[in-house]
């Protein structure tokens, strides 16, 4: 039911999209930026991302009359943010740089003895539902300091995936990796974030 | 045998998914055995239902701006050229 509400909603707006109504654009703009940025980062450094995004934003009120829907318009977007993205590192000749190799975060890694056993074994248990632990400020604005220090490639990929809620093969064609080569970024991601929940909730400091 | 590191190494293929029938039934006998990584497994996932919550409530309002003036801008413009066409 949900879904079904959600396509229509979609489908309205699409056609908000290629009627040229400004309400419509405001309210598409709202919703998909956060994840075209997501995009851009992955690529390009922030004054040249929100520039891309900018101008994809331009390009799509004439593009959006050859969306056919084959995709969502999400995964539309995305692509086309990618691949004005791409151009711009070209042009710089520049390529992104990722570490895709040991998949344990130094920190954790060093709570293992040599025996590959817990030395720091994890000494609280989450239980408070994500949803009530967001309505700490505190614990907000350490995750967004946490995220920011993440390497882009990282960000992006943890981005499209939790937070926009791509599906694995969308995010590695958008990105422009492998399968593996996602789940490291992914899970080294994760980790950090693991890491600095881990010392909030034990001593409430960030 | 499976370590407590070695799952620290795969535990995010695990919470998605992504690991193949022979290492998903090594995670689950070990984490029938061990309490810190059912601890660990259980943290990790809910570091990334934060990770949702957190991200999907994230706006720039300033960007958002900029791009709805430009967006406004060439609305515009093609809609004057579009009356100048007829």
């Amino acid at each position: 039911m949900e879904t079904a509400t959600h396509q229509s909603d979609e489908e309205l707006l699409i056609q908000g999209l290629k009627s040229g109504n400004e309400a419509d654009f405001r309210k598409a703009v709202r919703v998909y930026t956060p994840g075209m940025m997501a995009v851009a980062r992955y690529y390009l450094d922030n004054s040249t991302a929100e520039e891309a995004v900018q101008d994809c934003w331009v390009t799509v009120i004439d593009a959006i009359q050859n969306f056919e829907g084959r995709s969502g318009l999400k995964t539309w977007l995305h692509r086309i943010v990618a691949n004005r993205s791409k151009n711009h590192l070209r042009k710089a000749k520049r390529e992104v740089s990722a570490d895709f190799s040991e998949t344990l975060d130094p920190e954790l890694a060093n709570r293992f003895r040599p025996n590959g056993r817990w030395a720091t074994p994890p000494s609280l248990r989450f239980d408070e539902d994500a949803e009530s632990l967001m309505e700490n400020g505190a614990l907000s604005d350490c995750l967004d300091q946490h995220l920011a220090t993440l390497p882009e490639t990282q960000r992006s990929a943890l981005m499209l995936y939790e937070a926009h809620q791509h599906k694995s093969n969308d995010v590695c064609n958008i990105l422009d990796v492998s399968a593996s080569n996602l789940r490291v970024l992914l899970h080294r991601a994760r980790q950090k974030i693991f890491i600095m929940v881990e010392k909030f909730q034990e001593t409430g400091e960030c | 045998m499976l370590m407590c590191r070695d799952l620290a190494r795969i535990a995010s293929d695990y919470i998605d998914g992504e690991l193949g029938p022979m290492d998903t039934v090594s995670v689950k006998m070990h984490l029938l055995m061990c309490g810190h990584c059912r601890t660990f497994i259980g943290n990790l996932r809910h570091s990334v239902d934060l990770m949702k919550a957190h991200s999907s409530q994230h706006v720039d309002e300033e960007l958002v701006r900029r791009i709805d003036e430009r967006v406004t801008e060439s609305l515009n413009a093609r809609n004057s050229d579009n009356g100048k066409s007829y």
